[in-house]
């Protein structure tokens, strides 16, 4: 039991690496873009779709860590004001609702992308990407991020409690 | 479904949700399976959530929001911001208040080279605040300029939230961040003035204190070596925006390796500052772009659902003045800011105001920051505005919520002042933009 807990939070964390490897690939390839053609080199004509794509993977990766570590910002205004008892019973709701959203999305992405996969899909950008890329991340992500919520469920952390960076954003 | 009960259920849902607790993310992303099932009363179109939900962070135009995250991560990590404090704290020499006008200088040019309200109230407030204390200001004084200081990195650009808000707005999000240019640096000017005010009200505020003795040549030298060089970030990004050298996409990733050049001439750069750097994106940047990616899908059953069309056709019927309206707006605003993150309300309301403001005859750009000073006033507005609990949360032991909000009260004033100078003359924001 060990060994698979350890494996599935070096999965996790690996995950966030690569999250953390896109937006550096994101600034590498657009500062490419713009300085080699001012040496005469020509630039290559696929950044624009590569970058679009690390978009979603950058987001979609980070999210079971961001969700291990209480980083998805909620609004806890109300439920501050809630009694202990109360409070326990609509963060259980609410846990079930995130797990419930989570595994929806998890699995019509999973649909979507075996559908792009076996139909060899095309994604016509600024180059010829398979349309199965962008749908890849998103199965393992969500599913990863209904697996961190229902560790909340099952009482094993307590997502309202010892949060650091409490009021992260921009 | 009536509109009026189709938008109280897509709202209602969603408000619901986040009252309960849920992430904001899961928030959205519960409604729209639900509203789809709703609206369309078939479950074979719940794949068109997942399928949607990828369209509008796969855009080149998000681009700049991870790229102005790690560039501000970057100036604080790297001890750049420490340096421009330096050269700025040798200019003001020995004049009453001169912390408080050190704070909003440094806060205005932190802004230039930073797209994040949050990391500049924090790191403005961790720096000044002790040494505010220190030298006998009160609290009022010390607190009141970092809190409206911080917010003005979502004005002038490189704003993220500025990009967020063009992006779900679909204007041009170039446009937008030159727009907040001037309008940023008069409500910098707006703030000092206000401190220099409440000085004269009460001097013994914030009193004057010896500095070390500094000639002529240091202090310019100070600024010629710690303030001058950001000048080169802020081309980078600005200029080349507006000069049409590069795409705000191209133009935020040109800041980050300016920020990265000047790190490497002042031998700040380290590889523990890069990968802080870039962790800070991923948990900044990963947690608000998981809200975003729900909002087509949202936006669409508002419009589905004929919410959208009904509320402004309902609102337009009633011939009020379209400053009324406004004026709403504003209110809805502040009001859903005392207990949402911006990103968030921009959500909302987004896909409601803007097409009512379009049909009100707003420019859209000028609207597009109308929205970011209010959602900046929001941010400081008590019970729940994040920038107090961030101040709070730098500020010394025994400050209560209510101190906060007191010293942010004046900056507000502000922040109204220059929304009624953008309508008295709306050029202030649009004649740069126009330029491009």
């Amino acid at each position: 039991m060990g060994a698979v807990s350890r494996a599935y939070d070096a999965l996790i964390n690996a995950m966030k690496v690569l999250s953390g490897v896109c937006v550096v690939l994101i600034f590498i390839l657009i500062v490419l873009d713009v300085l080699l053609p001012l040496v005469g080199i020509q630039a290559w004509g696929g950044t624009l779709g590569v970058v679009e794509y690390a978009l979603l993977w950058f987001t979609v990766l980070a999210a079971p860590w961001l969700a291990r570590i209480k980083g998805h910002v909620f609004i806890d205004a109300v439920t501050e004001l809630l009694p202990a008892r109360v409070h326990a019973v609509t963060s259980k709701i609410a846990y079930l609702v995130a797990i419930a959203g989570s595994v929806l999305l998890g699995y019509y992405s999973l649909e979507l992308m075996l559908e792009a996969y076996f139909n060899g899909d095309i994604d016509e950008r600024s180059i010829e990407l398979m349309l199965w890329w962008i749908y890849a991340p998103m199965p393992l992500g969500f599913f990863l991020v209904a697996i961190e919520f229902l560790r909340y469920l099952l009482g094993y952390d307590d997502m309202y409690g010892n949060r650091t960076d409490v009021k992260e954003g921009m | 479904m009536e509109w009026y009960w189709a938008f109280a259920v897509l709202l209602g849902m969603v408000i619901s949700f986040m009252a309960l607790g849920v992430p904001v993310a899961f928030s959205f992303i519960a409604t729209n399976f639900i509203a789809v099932v709703i609206f369309t009363g078939d479950l074979g179109t719940l794949i068109q959530v997942a399928d949607n939900s990828t369209q509008l962070i796969s855009r080149f135009t998000l681009g700049p929001v991870p790229m102005f995250i790690l560039m501000g991560s970057l100036f604080f990590h790297t001890g750049l911001a420490v340096k421009v404090f330096d050269g700025l704290d040798a200019i003001f020499g020995r004049l009453p208040g001169r912390l408080c006008y050190l704070t909003v200088a440094g806060g205005a040019i932190f802004s230039t080279l930073t797209g994040s309200s949050m990391a500049n109230t924090a790191m403005l407030g961790s720096l000044m605040v002790p040494e505010m204390k220190r030298r006998g200001y009160s609290s009022k004084m010390s607190m009141g300029p970092i809190l409206g200081t911080g917010g003005l990195a979502m004005i002038i650009p490189p704003s993220a939230l500025g990009v967020l808000l063009a992006a779900i707005a679909e204007i041009d999000v170039g446009r937008l961040l030159v727009a907040g240019f001037i309008p940023g640096f008069v409500l910098a000017m707006l703030y000092a003035a206000m401190i220099t005010l409440q000085l004269l009200r009460n001097p013994g505020s914030a009193p004057a204190y010896d500095v070390d003795p500094m000639t002529l040549m240091q202090r310019v030298m100070l600024v010629v070596t710690n303030i001058l060089p950001m000048g080169l970030v802020v081309f980078m990004v600005v200029g080349f925006i507006v000069l049409g050298i590069a795409t705000p996409t191209e133009a935020a990733a040109c800041g980050v390796l300016g920020v990265l050049l000047l790190s490497i001439a002042f031998r700040s750069l380290s590889w523990i500052s890069i990968t802080i750097s870039v962790e800070a994106t991923v948990r900044v940047g990963a947690m608000v772009f998981l809200i975003i990616m729900n909002s087509t899908v949202f936006s669409q059953m508002l419009a589905y659902s004929g919410a959208s069309k009904g509320l402004i056709e309902w609102v337009t019927s009633y011939e009020l003045h379209r400053f009324a309206i406004l004026f709403m707006m504003f209110c809805v605003l502040i009001l859903l800011g005392m207990f949402m993150d911006a990103t968030s309300m921009m959500l909302i309301t987004v896909p409601i105001f803007f097409p009512l403001a379009s049909a009100l005859g707003f420019d859209l750009i000028w609207y597009g920051l109308f929205v970011l000073i209010t959602i900046e006033m929001a941010g400081t507005t008590p019970p729940f505005g994040l920038l107090l609990y961030v101040m709070l949360g730098v500020a010394p032991k025994g400050t209560t919520l209510f101190d906060v909000a007191k010293a942010a009260f004046p900056f507000l004033v502000c922040d109204t002042i220059l929304i009624l100078i953008l309508i008295a003359w709306p050029n202030l924001a649009l004649w740069l933009p126009n330029q491009m």
